[in-house]
């Protein structure tokens, strides 16, 4: 696929070669999900890369890669690694890693770095303080970029259009005038994320049951969505570790392969109001090319998860990577569709961005790990090939991980 | 003068030709003058012709309704009292191609449809507690 042809109104591909199916994920860990922990983002990240090496059983030194996010603030980097672990050893380092759409994208830069021999086991970690940093900006830590942005700041915070609840209430608001989707439609997506939370030890929603009926009579936060709709502020963090598809097979952990990855990149930045296609998502890009680096179609996809900061990028991303035709997520996702226990597509099986954690996404890439281990809380009976979709706006991504038995 | 959170900065040039505008009761968005093209979010130069620096045009203040989101609850507590209100993107009649963040204002919530025609009308953006008062375009329908 060239990059000129998958141009479209959304934004360009963003090549990733297929040396990504060569990576597998031998070992993953989260951290403690909570609310304010009064812990930072960097000790949070220390805790869910020690579960990581636990889970693979390895050693501090035999890892010797370490990819993270960049303009998150301090993250588990490698000088936190090394003085978290008491360890000396060199360490390749990237930051073109950690969650959001960069969960899905890391095994690519992991898989150049394997190849070339400059590393041979690497661990991706994300880890955010955003609930104990609730204060450090007017509102809200996470919405400190959309205040500060000079666009943003100048013509949409003075009409209080802002922050992200706003912009996607905008969203949602225009995607029910095109295509008739309801609120009772949207509703389905916190419902079956809330059910998969009750049934995930992790979560930071497990404890609150939350029915349709609980959905519809709860008030609106930003007409027409309510909080269900809108993703959690936690403490929290996850981290997975990847190696060579030719090492993972003698590592201890069931392994899962790297099969597809995707990306696409908007021209329009994070400037939500003047995206052309407004109601849609860099997906339409993306998860084709994943798709077709893995060899499958939407059909094959055992489990799902998506990046889901609001109940309508989920809906969003289901039309755009091709699980119904567009406009039509509404009708799609309506009943049990999303559940777990559903045998149609089972989503967000750990609760996602509104009832696990927010995270980020690094926590929907160990959940579709655990899924094809065949050890996740709310298990998909055989899963075998499961899909993150990341996103951050002008940016999707997509990973496909496949399990080999 | 540099006022404060969540007043923009009036001065920041990019913008500056929006709000000088708003400050005598007109709605201008900049627009090459070779090729037409509107520059919005605004940067100074056409994205289409290169080098070619954009001027502020004044247009009519007619649009019509692209979408609209009612914020029930404030999200930052200058916002406090004026809650809830009408968070729009509005389409101006001669670029149609631009979505002009804004409010909406002496309108009935449930009248509001997409494609609604509205004129901007022009009122002072004050918030509680942050000090000063400048001119702002918002929309009304247009009866």
């Amino acid at each position: 696929m060239g990059q000129s042809e998958s141009e479209n109104e959304w934004g360009a591909l963003v090549p990733h070669s297929a040396e990504a199916r060569q990576v597998a994920i031998c070992g993953v860990g989260e951290s403690e999900h909570t609310k304010a922990s009064g812990r930072s983002a960097v000790e949070i990240g220390a805790e869910a890369v020690e579960r990581a090496l636990e889970d693979a059983e390895l050693d501090p030194e035999e890892v010797d890669g370490i990819m993270f996010g960049m303009g998150m603030g301090p993250q588990f980097d490698a000088e936190a690694y090394r003085k978290h672990f008491g360890t000396t050893h060199e360490m390749w380092t990237s930051n073109w890693g950690g969650g959001m759409a960069w969960a899905a994208t890391a095994p690519s830069p992991a898989a150049r770095a394997l190849a070339e021999g400059k590393a041979q086991t690497i661990v991706n970690v994300f880890s955010v303080a955003w609930a104990s940093e609730r204060n450090s900006s007017p509102a809200g830590a996470h919405a400190k970029f959309h205040i500060e942005e000079a666009h943003k700041a100048n013509l949409e915070v003075p009409f209080g259009w802002f922050p992200q609840p706003v912009y996607f209430a905008t969203i949602a608001r225009r995607h029910m005038h095109e295509y008739g989707t309801t609120e009772e439609q949207l509703g389905a997506i916190p419902v079956a994320c809330r059910r998969h939370a009750n049934g995930h030890p992790g979560a930071v929603m497990r404890d609150k049951p939350l029915s349709l009926d609980d959905y519809l009579s709860h008030p609106k936060l930003v007409d027409p969505l309510r909080l269900e709709d809108c993703c959690l502020i936690s403490d929290g963090g996850g981290a997975y570790v990847m190696t060579s598809l030719e090492r993972a097979k003698d590592r201890p952990r069931p392994p899962v392969r790297v099969a597809g990855v995707g990306e696409c990149l908007s021209p329009t930045g994070g400037h939500w109001s003047q995206q052309p296609a407004f109601t849609a998502t860099p997906q339409v890009v993306s998860a084709p090319h994943a798709f077709e680096m893995a060899g499958i179609t939407p059909e094959d996809v055992d489990v799902l998860t998506l990046y889901d900061p609001f109940s309508i990028v989920a809906l969003m991303q289901i039309e755009d990577m091709g699980f119904c035709p567009k406009g039509e997520g509404g009708a799609f996702v309506e009943g049990t569709r999303l559940h777990f226990d559903s045998g149609e597509l089972p989503y967000n099986t750990h609760g996602g961005l509104l009832s696990h954690a927010y995270v980020l996404g690094i926590s929907h890439v160990v959940e579709v790990v655990r899924q094809l281990r065949g050890e996740a809380a709310c298990q998909v009976p055989g899963a075998r090939i499961g899909v993150y979709g990341g996103y951050t706006g002008e940016r999707a991504s997509t990973l496909v991980l496949e399990a080999i038995r | 003068m540099s006022l404060s959170f969540p007043f923009p900065d009036i001065e920041w040039e990019p913008t500056q030709g929006f709000w000088e505008a708003a400050s005598r009761e007109t709605l201008a968005l900049p627009r090459c003058p070779s090729c037409g093209r509107w520059d919005w979010y605004p940067t100074g130069t056409c994205g289409a012709c290169e080098g070619v620096e954009t001027a502020w045009q004044d247009l009519s203040g007619e649009a019509e309704l692209f979408s609209w989101a009612v914020v029930e609850r404030a999200f930052a507590k200058p916002f406090a009292d004026r809650v809830p209100f009408v968070a729009a993107l509005v389409l101006p009649r001669e670029a149609p191609s631009v979505r002009i963040p804004t409010n909406l204002v002496d309108c009935k919530v449930e009248e509001l449809r997409v494609g609604l025609r509205l004129r901007a009308v022009f009122r002072g953006l004050e918030f509680s507690g942050v000090e000063g008062r400048i001119v702002a375009p918002f929309f009304a329908p247009d009866a």
